[in-house]
């Protein structure tokens, strides 16, 4: 008897469970189809207003869309960002655009709720639970394809898209971009150069590499997948053909892979040369055993801070190749600002992304915390232009760098690559055997390791 | 003649003595040496996260007062707290949880006892957070993922399984005699009585053991904190801020910063372990007569 009743009770609660799986399941497609509608409101006004892109109007057409749409809104929108963006440390930046864009919305009656998930993070913490996620959130662009699987980010549309589209160099359009859809508003470039000690090096001398090399020591992170591809990129090898074409797999192989393999193995060899491993570049600097040292703007307040007036900050250097000069290429990538296709409303979100990515935003993000920003009039100022930050990384975005494919078979290249790296370090990799065993490494860097 | 054996014999200890007390404190070394180098570097006072030398240059409290004061970015101190807190409440549920299940294990015989056993054993093999994601979405659709409802997962998700690990206090509670239960039935106690009057004053250290190891649990785990408080910066335990600090961005500036913060994880489970150290040397002593 009493089993019985056991038995029943467990049948229900299965029964009841399938039920509020099934209720989940309704709730994301209804979402889904309002956020198309919406989609479609926002091309139509964009019609209409066409051409303009100041930002007035902007706010002054979203607020149409909503006028005609829905007359008053009272939400609670969910932002995640870097826990700097809401630090008072730092002049709380994301709080200050909230309210803003708030006060420009008087049909609007907005709450805000923050979080704090960092750019690199998204990919976790947002593709986790996309339906538990903020409505508006950063991410770093590499994590488009995981983000776009897991339904987390929304397609923009009409006149977000064309102001991303206006406001962006086409290599940062090109970073958010998949299939021809734009999946955010940009914000920033995301990608790594060179410092060095102006007393050490002359301007002329951190042009090329080899002549670094010869007079000081230079430190490199070798053994860091992110980094070492931009050597076989300088010799002319390829990451999915223009970066986009997965069935052209990475090209690292051949003679030309080859020769940078050779070259790889001199640099080692080099006693001038020292891989930068767990901070060891940055202490360099600090105690002046390392005089250039490959890196983000993450590390500029401490390499301003070990070098003082020395600083100097530039794109990355040449190598001779053969000799043949090469220009080394970094892989660049931008941050961007995403909106969550699960967001209740979607139009809030939408514009509030394109608030935050707007030119006052960026200047303001800028100001604060030294943020690069992107956008082309932002970048033409003076007050931008003087910022040897700003110029470095900028142009290492458009003259030294790759667009960092995001392909998922770029999933495969991570691990072979720090493994090449580590190889070059201790010595496996030797002149001899560099053809064979860039070859090896080829052929890992198009194996999938989960097959 | 005997008294050059002997002499011998004390020769013979002696060599075997200075070779075991050299092994171990070569071991003994070698174990404690990443401890003591963390202690050191929360002291140091050069930043970064690389050092050539293995002593400090310098050497600083600055990096302990950072870690209490400047919240603006990572707020330890209150990350200090939630763990603090949901600690405690797992010191108390999950010992419950253990103990009475190891009584059950031990003295009451009934059909299920044997397969609950290898059941239980079967579960322990697989790691916990094989679960994770499925346990979120649980706690989500009870309305337990959001606001302070996190605290309250957390401390569901720390005790709920505990009562599967009875085997320690279980073989604990065997060694326990039975005769013991029978006097006290024979006073007409309950089982609930003799559970709480009999064998828990007598068997103080597996209980000193099983408190400690579940007070550990929320400050040593990644994972659930991880999955259960994603963006609520506000309910972040220990262990999320800690790895926090070693991100590319944190790192160089944090890194002397997460050596102390690493050491003042171990201070609270260090208070809890010398304060129930006395219990451990009360063994039975004197419980049973004759």
């Amino acid at each position: 008897m009493k089993k019985k009743k056991v038995l029943s009770l467990l049948l229900a609660t299965a029964m009841a469970a399938t039920c509020l799986t099934a209720c989940g399941g309704d709730d994301t497609t209804t979402e889904s189809e309002t956020e198309g509608t919406v989609d479609e409101t926002t091309d139509e006004t964009t019609d209409e207003t066409t051409d303009e892109t100041t930002d007035e109007t902007t706010d002054e057409t979203t607020d149409e869309t909503s006028a005609a749409d829905e007359e008053e809104i009272t939400a609670t929108i969910k932002v995640w960002s870097p826990s700097e963006d809401q630090s008072a440390e730092y002049g709380n930046w994301l709080g200050t655009m909230c309210d803003a864009f708030n006060e420009a919305h008087p049909n609007w009656n907005l709450t805000f709720e923050y979080g704090v998930c960092p750019e690199a993070d998204a990919k976790t913490q947002v593709g986790q639970d996309p339906t538990a996620a903020a409505d508006v959130y950063f991410y770093s662009n590499d994590h488009l394809p995981d983000l776009i699987a897991a339904n987390a980010v929304a397609k923009l549309g009409g006149e977000t898209e064309s102001y991303v589209k206006e406001t962006n160099s086409q290599a940062i359009v090109d970073s958010v971009t998949v299939d021809g859809s734009v999946y955010g508003v940009p914000f920033t470039t995301n990608t790594w150069f060179m410092y060095y000690d102006k007393s050490a090096f002359t301007e002329d001398e951190v042009k090329s590499l080899d002549a670094m090399l010869a007079k000081d020591k230079v430190s490199f992170p070798l053994n860091d997948s992110w980094y070492i591809a931009s050597f076989y990129v300088a010799n002319g090898c390829t990451l999915f053909g223009d970066g986009t074409d997965e069935a052209a797999g990475i090209d690292f192989g051949g003679d030309k892979g080859t020769a940078v393999t050779k070259y790889l193995v001199d640099m080692v060899a080099n006693p001038n040369f020292v891989n930068d491993k767990d901070g060891s570049g940055l202490a360099g600097l600090r105690d002046g055993s390392v005089k250039a040292k490959f890196s983000g703007s993450w590390d500029y307040a401490a390499a301003e801070e070990a070098l003082g007036d020395n600083l100097g900050i530039t794109v990355l250097p040449s190598i001779t190749i053969d000799g043949k000069e090469c220009q080394m290429k970094s892989f660049a990538g931008s941050k961007a600002i995403g909106v969550n296709p699960n967001s209740q409303y979607p139009q809030v979100a939408v514009a509030l992304a394109q608030f935050l990515g707007s030119p006052e935003a960026q200047q303001s993000h800028y100001e604060l915390r030294g943020i690069v920003p992107c956008n082309t009039e932002l970048l033409a100022q003076e007050e931008v232009q003087n910022d040897a930050l700003v110029v470095a990384q900028n142009a290492t975005f458009d003259t030294t760098s790759i667009l960092q494919p995001f392909v998922s078979a770029m999933g495969n290249y991570w691990t072979p690559a720090e493994n090449f790296g580590n190889s070059l370090l201790n010595g496996e990799v030797t002149a001899d055997n560099a053809a064979e065993q860039t070859e090896a490494f080829n052929t890992s860097l198009n194996t999938s390791v989960v097959e | 003649m005997k008294k050059r054996e002997t002499a011998s014999a004390k020769t013979r200890r002696f060599i075997s003595n200075t070779i075991v007390h050299v092994c171990l404190a070569i071991l003994a070394v070698i174990w404690l040496f990443p401890i003591f180098w963390v202690i050191l570097t929360s002291f140091r006072g050069e930043k970064g996260s690389y050092v050539s030398t293995f002593f400090p240059k310098t050497y600083t409290l600055d990096n302990y007062k950072r870690l209490f004061t400047d919240t603006s970015i990572l707020n330890f101190p209150q990350m200090f707290m939630n763990t603090l807190i949901i600690a405690c409440f797992c010191a108390v549920i999950s010992s419950f949880f253990v103990l009475s299940v190891s009584y059950c294990m031990s003295r009451l015989h009934f059909k299920m006892r044997k397969p609950f056993m290898n059941l239980a054993m079967i579960l322990g093999l697989f790691p916990g957070f094989m679960s994770m994601v499925a346990v979120y979405y649980i706690l989500k659709a009870v309305g337990l993922s959001e606001g302070a409802m996190i605290r309250v997962a957390l401390i569901l998700v720390y005790t709920g399984g505990t009562g599967v690990g009875f085997y320690i206090a279980k073989g604990f509670f065997d060694t326990i005699p039975k005769a013991l239960d029978e006097a006290a039935f024979l006073d007409g106690a309950t089982k609930f009585q003799v559970f709480t009057k009999v064998t828990i004053p007598l068997s103080k250290p597996i209980i000193v053991y099983t408190i400690l190891t579940s007070f550990m649990a929320p400050w040593l785990d990644f994972i659930f904190a991880k999955v259960i408080c994603r963006a609520n910066a506000k309910y972040y335990t220990v262990s999320i801020g800690l790895w926090r600090m070693l991100e590319k961005e944190y790192i160089d500036n944090w890194y002397t910063c997460f050596a102390a913060g690493a050491v003042c994880v171990s201070i609270p489970i260090a208070i809890l372990f010398i304060c129930m150290q006395n219990c451990y040397v009360e063994g039975m002593a004197g419980a049973v007569k004759g």
